[in-house]
């Protein structure tokens, strides 16, 4: 057995003396009011350990959740965004691409059109001025059967590429709702570390740094290639065949 | 024919519009969710509601909820037109009474049939 320390002699001493001397000299009330003060002195100190234990479990099951949501950003839910991006950054190069493809085939048809139209408003003029030669008219016609017939097709083709472009637009929404989740996900990585900065520093709050799950009701956003998972529908064609299944 | 075009993004709602008026129907009103179409359809004439799905504010499938609870638009047709491409997604709008489901990217041959088959139905 070790000696007790000067330390457990200083608290107990005296009150183990005053009770030792009330046993000796046989006074009861005098050795229960000592023994009650040991009791009490033990009570506080088991208290005050109690109230840091606690304290520190506190503390450790907060750090405990933002370490965990911590892993889980940068295990998954990190390299996800990242794929993400990657998918959003392909999205609008190919809709970029698309967009400068329809816009280059249209430029000659349209040039085409006005190059012809262009050629036969002279003889044109001529001819409602009544004074056009028989050749040149013979000309003109010719030219107009050319033209009326390119001009026709040309912007036929024209309008439909900017439907085309049009629909090429789409790309915006879709990489929108991508990027929104990603920035949701940053926002939330942000919050994880300023808890972590202020924990470390002994602070101790109620963690917020919940994941908000995403709900069928509240909608997952764009499906990207490699991250999503869950059975989703393929296509349009998909969707149809699924709906039919359910008597729509 | 009067349509109400919701969703959240403008560029999605141009797309549609302009799509819209190229099939012949000129009467497009736009709205940016859930709960700013709404009180627009509570309020207004329109005979075809084209929703996204995924918008802050009001989603798109509690939108088609409201509608189909509200005594005066219940029969109201409805077209999706979403990404959201989960199959469980898909059952919870037909459930809820959806008329028609289209998923982005689309084309406008898919968005007209949806329609004209809604009008098909509707008139039969």
């Amino acid at each position: 057995m070790t000696p007790p320390s000067s330390n457990l002699q200083e608290q107990f001493g005296p009150i183990i003396a005053a009770l030792a001397g009330a046993l000796a000299a046989g006074d009861e009330q005098l050795f229960y009011r000592e023994l009650d003060a040991l009791v009490e002195s033990r009570e506080r100190n088991l208290f005050g350990e109690l109230r840091k234990l606690t304290s520190d479990l506190q503390s450790a099951l907060v750090r405990f959740s933002i370490d965990s949501r911590l892993v889980d950003l940068a295990e998954k839910e990190v390299p996800d965004a990242r794929a993400r991006l990657d998918h959003v950054l392909k999205m609008t190069d190919e809709a970029a691409h698309r967009t400068m493809d329809l816009v280059e085939q249209s430029g000659p048809l349209a040039d085409r059109t006005a190059k012809q139209a262009a050629e036969i408003i002279e003889s044109w003029k001529r001819f409602r001025a009544r004074s056009i030669a028989v050749d040149e008219f013979r000309d003109m016609v010719v030219k107009m059967d050319s033209f009326l017939e390119s001009a026709g097709e040309d912007m036929g083709k024209v309008r439909s590429n900017l439907a085309e472009v049009l629909m090429t637009q789409g790309y915006q929404d879709l990489s929108g709702q991508i990027i929104r989740g990603v920035m949701k996900l940053v926002g939330e990585l942000e919050t994880a570390l300023v808890e972590l900065v202020r924990l470390s520093k002994g602070g101790v709050r109620k963690s917020d740094v919940e994941a908000e799950k995403p709900s069928t009701s509240r909608g997952f956003g764009p499906v990207v290639p490699g991250v999503d998972h869950g059975p989703a529908v393929s296509g349009q064609q998909d969707v149809d065949s699924l709906l039919a299944g359910l008597g729509m | 024919m009067k349509f109400l075009v919701v969703d959240d993004f403008s560029t999605m709602r141009r797309i549609i519009k302009n799509l819209l008026i190229d099939l012949g129907y000129q009467n497009v009103t736009e709205a940016d969710d859930g709960q700013t179409a709404l009180p627009m359809l509570q309020a207004g004439s329109f005979d075809f509601l084209i929703t996204d799905w995924n918008m802050p504010g009001m989603p798109g499938l509690d939108l088609l909820k409201a509608v189909r609870a509200d005594a005066k638009l219940a029969k109201m047709p409805v077209l999706m037109l979403t990404a959201e491409a989960k199959r469980e997604q898909i059952i919870e709008a037909a459930q809820a009474g959806v008329n028609g489901y289209v998923i982005k990217p689309f084309t406008a041959v898919t968005l007209k049939e949806k329609i004209d088959k809604i009008l098909e139905a509707r008139a039969a």
